[in-house]
């Protein structure tokens, strides 16, 4: 069993998980419409959040517009035309995205400019038309829990002065969409209104909210999706593409939720079983482009065809050419064998004519080159091991060795020389064998040791040798240790390496200091041609290099390795209770299961980069496969979607100095209320009617968090009940639409005539809005 | 999408206004104020008006600071973190986040992880 197979078992065993694929903002196909049943006089009802607009005439039910709160104002580059793109139509030209703009800066407004905009575009797609220059209808608005002066200040001067509207009145989001669940009667009850940019705590008394006792949380929908976006830059680091705000907007609605027991389900949430359900895979969009790649696959293998065939070619040919060769010198030879044949017969000068005429200098050169001749064509017919030593014969192939150099002429004594040297060549090749035969008697020996010793005590012989396996694991342990604390610049080891190193350049070759002194003297010597440096006189100076690299170590390591892996040989042959997952590769291979970053990182599936290279295959081929490509640009949710929800009630842990829902609730009920649980007690009315609004009351899990949370610090018996807002993003308009109606709203508006007289401070004071700080 | 359109859709927002008096002001180039500046703006504001002590202002509805313990989560998989790294107080769930991740973290890395609980170190 190898690793790689039991990898390739463990893919097998787990079903593929399943795979969410990275959703991004996208525009509705039809283009905002346009509203068909303007009157002059009926209230226009405008809900501008810091994510998303919603407006409509309070003749009608619905808002006739929802859509986001941003703009966008660039130039196009084809037309050469400014553009203005409010709402979705942002969405609709890729080239307008990098300029898309919201009029708001965390809780404030602060692009009037785009405001303006804004408006224009609301009023337009309501339909609003006039004769006079003006919106002839009184306007209902929202704006921020406690607004700013300045805020407010600028809404009064852009709907009074450049619209000329002849009424307005502002109001709360979050009381407006429990007013319209309320069904216009509201009572007692806690709103809590999660928002973009702050979840606010709301207590309603008698259907007024009592913003003095109102608190709020600076944390919402957009601070979670921040959150949520540095979490998963840092998880994934390298990860190819960019998150952009919607996406990581969309993952957050789509996959967070809040944990009805953080702790408890913390606790357990990496794992198998329970990441299973809960681990989710996001695809990011990726281009395989694998049809391509095949191909050349393809076109590679038929050109390495192609160049063993040319390779063929090339040998015949040089074959052919060498048989020709072969002629030749054949023929050559029998000419100059018959020549040599008629110089017997023929006297000197004769001879050495027809030498000169075949371009030979004298008898000895002509011979040489005949038996050259013949040399050759011989190897070339029987090939060239002709001159082989399987038949030498120590005593006879070398008569010359042992006799004295003076008893021998001056030619003999180079013939010995020659034989001295095949005579040593082969004694050493004698003497290997010799060794190598002795290696085995000994294995053998060793072997038959073993067997006698297995035979007469195995448990003995297993207990020596896994304590000898042991002494081996640990020496590795240990100087894996010293390997690793190289890494870390202020370990002893890297210390001890840095003086050597230290003392190296400052002056090793045992210099004393009046040697020193004498070369600081001699000011133009320089390391390089320093007169006193002496290092490498010595070759033992060198070793110092070895030293300071860690090559001993690792040699010493690797060698330690292959024992090991002898000795784990012999037990896994010999020893009944010693397996393969007892070896040490086996211990050392990742148990990704136990692993809580594996888990963490890659869900509960194994690694399957990891299983390749295991397996030995290169690394940039598997970069380069569409499995790892499209593994690469997953994310795993996992711990995320219950860690970033959970910051509403713990906002420390994203560093936020401020209680949670549930202690601001707790000490609103018990402290800042009159506590009173009894039937007519405020906090036994208020108690009731928890009511959850806002983007974030989306979030599942809300209700029954909240429920489980206040009964923990409620006394017994407590009425608590908890509910969610119908349509959390449409409510506060229609509450709007549903208060418009009323006398209430109608006591509300502030006229022209009384905003240039009491200034832009002036507002009228009501149930579902702020408080005048005149 | 065409560009025809995208101009339509411009065209809507930019056109003229029956509903705006023709002698409109031309949008003014001046800079509007960054959302610190507002805010600090309307705290001053509020300095100088002599407010009841239970009149909500946008200083005064901020949830106060929690006064339970808080719980302790590793810093890197959220997890719950019973450890501490001495060298950089980041926190940890167990010996593996610490020999894997915190012990041979590259600089400031530890810093951008200390940030998302607003513990990092700021230098003015």
């Amino acid at each position: 069993m190898s690793p790689s197979k039991e990898s390739t078992q463990d893919t097998d065993a787990y079903p593929p998980q399943a795979v969410y694929s990275l959703r991004d903002f996208t525009s509705p196909a039809a283009s905002e419409p346009f509203y068909q049943n303007y009157q002059f006089g009926v209230p226009i009802a405008l809900d501008i959040g810091s994510s998303q607009v919603r407006i409509g005439l309070t003749n009608s039910t619905l808002p006739n517009n929802v859509f986001p709160s941003t703009t966008a104002r660039y130039k196009d580059r084809k037309t050469g035309q400014m553009l203005t793109l409010v709402g979705n139509d942002v969405y609709r030209d890729p080239l307008s995205k990098s300029s898309i703009r919201t009029i708001y800066d965390g809780t404030v407004i602060t692009n009037w400019d785009h405001v303006e905009y804004l408006l224009d575009y609301s009023f337009e797609h309501l339909g609003v038309h006039s004769d006079n220059g003006r919106v002839d209808n009184p306007i209902i608005m929202t704006e921020p829990v406690t607004s700013t002066v300045a805020q407010r200040k600028g809404m009064y001067e852009l709907l009074f002065e450049v619209y000329q509207a002849p009424k307005v009145t502002f109001g709360i989001d979050s009381l407006f969409s429990y007013y319209a669940n309320c069904d216009g009667k509201p009572n007692n009850g806690l709103v809590v209104g999660g928002g973009n940019e702050s979840t606010h705590l709301f207590p309603v008394l008698d259907g007024r909210g009592v913003l003095s006792q109102t608190k709020r949380i600076d944390w919402g929908g957009n601070q979670s999706q921040q959150f949520l976006s540095k979490l998963l830059a840092l998880k994934y680091p390298y990860f190819p593409s960019k998150l952009t705000p919607a996406q990581t907007t969309l993952m957050f609605q789509d996959f967070s939720y809040i944990s009805d027991d953080y702790q408890e389900e913390l606790k357990h949430f990496l794992d198998m079983d329970q990441l299973e359900t809960k681990d989710v895979v996001i695809q990011a969009p990726v281009d395989l482009g694998t049809p391509e790649k095949k191909k050349t696959e393809q076109e590679l293998a038929q050109q390495a065809e192609r160049r063993r065939e040319q390779g063929r070619r090339l040998q015949e040919q040089a074959r052919q050419r060498r048989a020709e060769k072969l002629v030749q010198k054949e023929e050559e030879l029998a000419y100059f064998v018959q020549l040599k044949q008629e110089f017997e017969v023929l006297s000197e000068v004769q001879i050495q004519k027809k030498l000169e005429a075949e371009n030979f200098e004298d008898i000895n050169d002509f011979n040489k080159y005949i038996t050259g001749l013949e040399k050759s064509i011989k190897k070339q017919k029987y090939g060239e091991d002709d001159d082989s030593d399987d038949e030498i014969d120590p005593l006879t192939a070398w008569p010359l060795v042992d006799i004295p150099d003076d008893q021998l002429s001056p030619e003999n004594i180079k013939e010995k020389r020659k034989q001295r040297l095949h005579k040593a060549n082969f004694d050493a090749r004698q003497k290997n064998i010799e060794a190598k035969k002795q290696e085995e008697e000994l294995k053998a020996q060793y072997e038959k040791e073993q067997a006698e010793f297995r035979e007469k005590d195995l448990e003995g012989w297993c207990s020596t040798k896994r304590i000898e396996l042991a002494k081996f694991i640990n020496r590795i342990k240990e100087r894996q240790k010293i390997l690793d604390s190289f890494k870390d610049r202020k370990s002893v080891a890297a210390q001890q390496r840095m003086k050597n190193i230290a003392d190296l350049a400052n002056d090793e070759s045992g210099s004393t200091n009046a040697n020193s002194r004498k070369r600081r003297r001699n000011a133009t010597s320089t390391i390089d041609n320093d007169p006193n440096d002496t290092f490498g006189a010595n070759d033992d100076d060198w070793n110092l290099y070895r030293d300071i690299s860690n090559v001993n170590l690792e040699e010493e390591q690797a060698e330690d390795h292959t024992s090991v892996l002898a000795l784990e040989a012999e037990l896994l042959d010999h020893d009944p209770n010693f397996h393969h997952e007892d070896t040490l590769a086996a211990t050392s291979t990742f148990d990704w299961k136990n692993s809580a970053l594996h888990k963490f990182i890659h869900g509960p599936r194994p690694n399957i980069s990891l299983a390749m290279q295991i397996e030995g295959i290169d690394p940039d081929e598997i970069a380069t496969k569409p499995e790892i490509i499209l593994k690469n640009h997953q994310l795993h949710l996992n711990v995320e979607r219950i860690r970033v929800p959970e910051i509403l009630f713990e906002p420390h842990i994203a560093g936020l100095d401020q209680a949670g829902i549930s202690e601001i609730s707790q000490d609103l009920f018990l402290r800042r209320l009159d506590g009173n649980f009894k039937p007519g007690g405020q906090s036994y009315n208020v108690v009731q009617d928890i009511f959850i609004t806002g983007g974030l009351s989306r979030l599942p899990n809300f209700d029954t968090r909240i429920v489980k949370e206040f009964t923990s610090f409620l006394p017994v018996g407590a009425p608590i009940r908890v509910r969610k807002a119908r349509d959390p993003t449409v409510d506060p308009w229609k509450g709007m639409q549903l208060w418009s109606s009323t006398n209430e709203c109608e006591s509300s508006y502030v006229t022209k005539a009384e905003y240039d007289e009491y200034g832009p401070e002036y507002i009228k004071e009501h149930g579902l809005g702020n408080v005048s700080l005149l | 999408m065409a560009d025809l359109e995208l101009s339509q859709l411009s065209y809507v927002t930019t056109k003229h206004h029956s509903f705006k008096s023709s002698t409109k002001v031309k949008p003014s180039n001046k800079r509007f104020k960054p959302a610190r500046q507002l805010i600090s703006d309307e705290i001053k504001y509020l300095q100088t008006k002599s407010l009841k002590f239970d009149t909500p202002t946008l200083t005064s509805i901020t949830a106060p600071p929690t006064l339970k313990p808080s719980k302790k989560y590793c810093d890197i998989t959220g997890l719950e973190g019973k450890y501490r790294s001495p060298s950089n107080n980041l926190r940890f769930y167990n010996v593996e986040i610490y020999q894997e991740v915190i012990r041979h973290m590259p600089p400031g890395l530890d810093q951008e992880y200390l940030s998302l609980r607003g513990a990092n170190v700021i230098l003015k």
